[in-house]
């Protein structure tokens, strides 16, 4: 069964071609990484796959629904998406926040039911945020900022959740939390979990699977430990790379020019 | 709580609107002539008084209630659906339709000496026409483009406003006067013409207020929450528009209103739409009332414009919000 099926898709904008005839069958309960060198077309490829950025060509399924011809709220039943740059409405209280995720299960002209409350309490609990539910969105640190982002995202009762870059400027403490986080939902929730990440070891601790986007196409996909060791992986990235395995964990390591003995000077 | 000062302002700033003015009346007067009309006890108001009163300060004060209510709801609407702090009901061309369509209605139909009963309805086709335009032009992009539509409509009808309003010198006082806003022409004629606009636009805008909630986050996350986005764009923006189209083809152009009373009423509930436009509309209508009785009686017998005095106010609150929301943020 699967979570996700994209069949043909493209995206051009203007005479440039961002993502070009990508199919994948993305299976049900697994956290899928999309990684690439930038411009690779990751951002297009995972709007397109959360519905919201229209494919030129080709069509995406979703828990079995056709994502881009259902309506905005069956849509955003199916499917929760976190982008790369969330905006944070200044004066907004987290709780308020995470309550939009029920954006598609409430009328508009009512206020969020009993039930609504009740998983925005739930999910902030989950996510160990209770604690400064009643707190001004704009006082919240990156960490806090993107478990916040998160909750919404969750409290949306998707099966599916696509991330675009989640731990963009973060600590690494913080990515590691954020990651482990999503990695207990796919655990315990089972939870479908695609996400874009430009860390590849980290992608590789998380998910159980790779794609490598690169020019738009996906160049390999498979398992982390696979993915890792294919040539195209080099051959995207233009750089050498070294899978090093340590504590049974892959780590990429840059094959760098001063590694090499050439030092670059600079006059 | 704030709720309810909100309508403890709003009934002081009622009181004082039909006390206040050259003819004078005791409040206890006018309250028991109130209550005569709801067959309680008999009026110790005369003839004159009486009709001052529902002739004159009645129609007068309901239509500065509506304009005041109608102008911070649109305000704060626009403010959340352009996710634009500055955004007011003229934004998108109201304004300069109306100013046209009443121009064209004083130089054109007008006999120089007097505001042709034309004017209101000519200024609200000029309004509904500009709206439409902008909608036309920048309605089926983001918000962004509609705002640069309606800053481009708004140029290019000013420039005909001007147009036609230089082409009779005669004209030229009462254009301004018109433009400068003024519930001096207030009569129950033009009340009944502009309520049912006003209600109806402000419940609709009060019932999107949570879809509003939900597009401070962007188009973009709004739609993948699962709000149909232009739906409630175009819904919200048509009963805000047309709500400040008839408001202002009946008290002219009012300034600040629709600006200043939403980030105050901010300050005091916070960010969320389900709290800002109700209280909004409590606020604007005591603010608008109470503008209006300092602009009938500071220079009596004569007026002075309701945009002057509204900007006047306006700027210098404005400026002293400005402040307290930055300390606030610090």
């Amino acid at each position: 069964m699967s979570a996700v099926v994209a069949r043909h898709v493209s995206v051009d904008i203007g005479d440039a071609q961002l993502v070009r005839d990508v199919s994948l069958e993305l299976a049900a309960g697994q956290w899928h990484t999309i990684v690439g060198p930038n411009g690779a077309g990751k951002t297009t490829l995972v709007e397109t796959i959360a519905g919201v950025r229209q494919p030129t060509r080709g069509a995406v399924e979703v828990s079995g629904t056709s994502i881009h011809e259902a309506s905005e709220r069956l849509r955003a039943q199916r499917v929760a998406f976190v982008p790369q740059h969330p905006i944070v409405p200044a004066g907004m209280k987290v709780r308020d926040y995470v309550g939009l995720g029920r954006t598609a299960y409430r009328s508009l002209l009512r206020g969020p039911s009993t039930r609504d409350h009740e998983i925005v309490s739930e999910v902030l609990n989950r996510l160990d945020i209770e604690r400064f539910a009643d707190r001004d969105v704009a006082t919240l640190s990156g960490g806090e900022r993107q478990r916040m982002v998160l909750a919404r995202a969750l409290a949306q009762h998707t099966m599916v959740v696509v991330l675009d870059e989640p731990i963009t400027g973060l600590d690494i403490r913080h990515q590691v939390d954020l990651l482990e986080v999503l990695r207990r939902e796919v655990e315990e929730c089972g939870l479908n979990v695609i996400a874009t990440l430009h860390d590849l070891t980290l992608a590789a601790q998380f998910a159980d699977r790779l794609v490598l986007l690169a020019d738009g196409q996906v160049r390999a996909e498979g398992t982390p430990h696979d993915v890792l060791r294919t040539v195209e992986l080099a051959d995207s990235y233009g750089v050498a790379l070294q899978v090093v395995n340590v504590g049974g964990s892959d780590v990429v390591v840059p094959v760098t020019a001063i590694q090499q003995g050439n030092v670059p000077t600079f006059s | 709580m704030v709720t309810a000062l909100g309508f403890c302002a709003l009934f002081g700033a009622m009181v004082v609107g039909l006390g206040v003015g050259p003819l004078s009346m005791p409040w206890g007067h006018i309250i028991g002539d109130v209550a005569s009309h709801l067959g309680l006890g008999h009026s110790t108001l005369d003839s004159l008084q009486s009709t001052v009163l529902w002739q004159l300060r009645a129609p007068r004060l309901v239509l500065g209630l509506l304009a005041g209510a109608m102008l911070a709801v649109a305000g704060g609407t626009y403010q959340g659906v352009f996710r634009n702090p500055l955004a007011d009901p003229y934004l998108l061309g109201v304004a300069a339709g109306a100013g046209l369509g009443a121009t064209v209605a004083i130089v054109q139909i007008g006999d120089g000496l007097s505001t042709p009963a034309w004017t209101p309805w000519l200024a609200f086709a000029g309004a509904l026409i500009a709206v439409s335009l902008t909608w036309a032009v920048g309605g089926r992009g983001t918000s962004a483009s509609l705002v640069l539509a309606g800053v481009a409509i708004s140029s290019l009808l000013t420039s005909a406003q001007t147009f036609v309003q230089q082409s009779s010198h005669s004209s030229i006082a009462r254009v301004y006067i018109w433009l400068l806003g003024s519930l001096g022409g207030a009569s129950w004629h033009s009340v009944w013409m502009t309520l049912p606009y006003v209600i109806v636009c402000i419940i609709i805008c009060v019932a999107a207020a949570g879809a509003l909630d939900v597009m401070s986050v962007g188009d973009v996350e709004s739609r993948s929450l699962g709000l149909p986005v232009e739906r409630v764009r175009l819904v919200v923006v048509a009963a805000a528009s047309l709500g400040t189209a008839a408001v202002v083809s009946s008290v002219g152009l009012i300034g600040f209103v629709g600006i200043i009373v939403p980030h105050f009423v901010r300050l005091l509930v916070g960010s969320s739409y389900r709290h800002i436009l109700p209280l909004s509309a409590l606020i604007g209508a005591t603010f608008l009332v109470l503008t209006d009785t300092v602009a009938r009686t500071v220079v009596s017998p004569s007026e002075l414009p309701l945009g002057v005095i509204t900007a006047l106010i306006g700027a210098p609150m404005f400026v002293l919000l400005l402040r307290a929301r930055r300390e606030s943020l610090t």
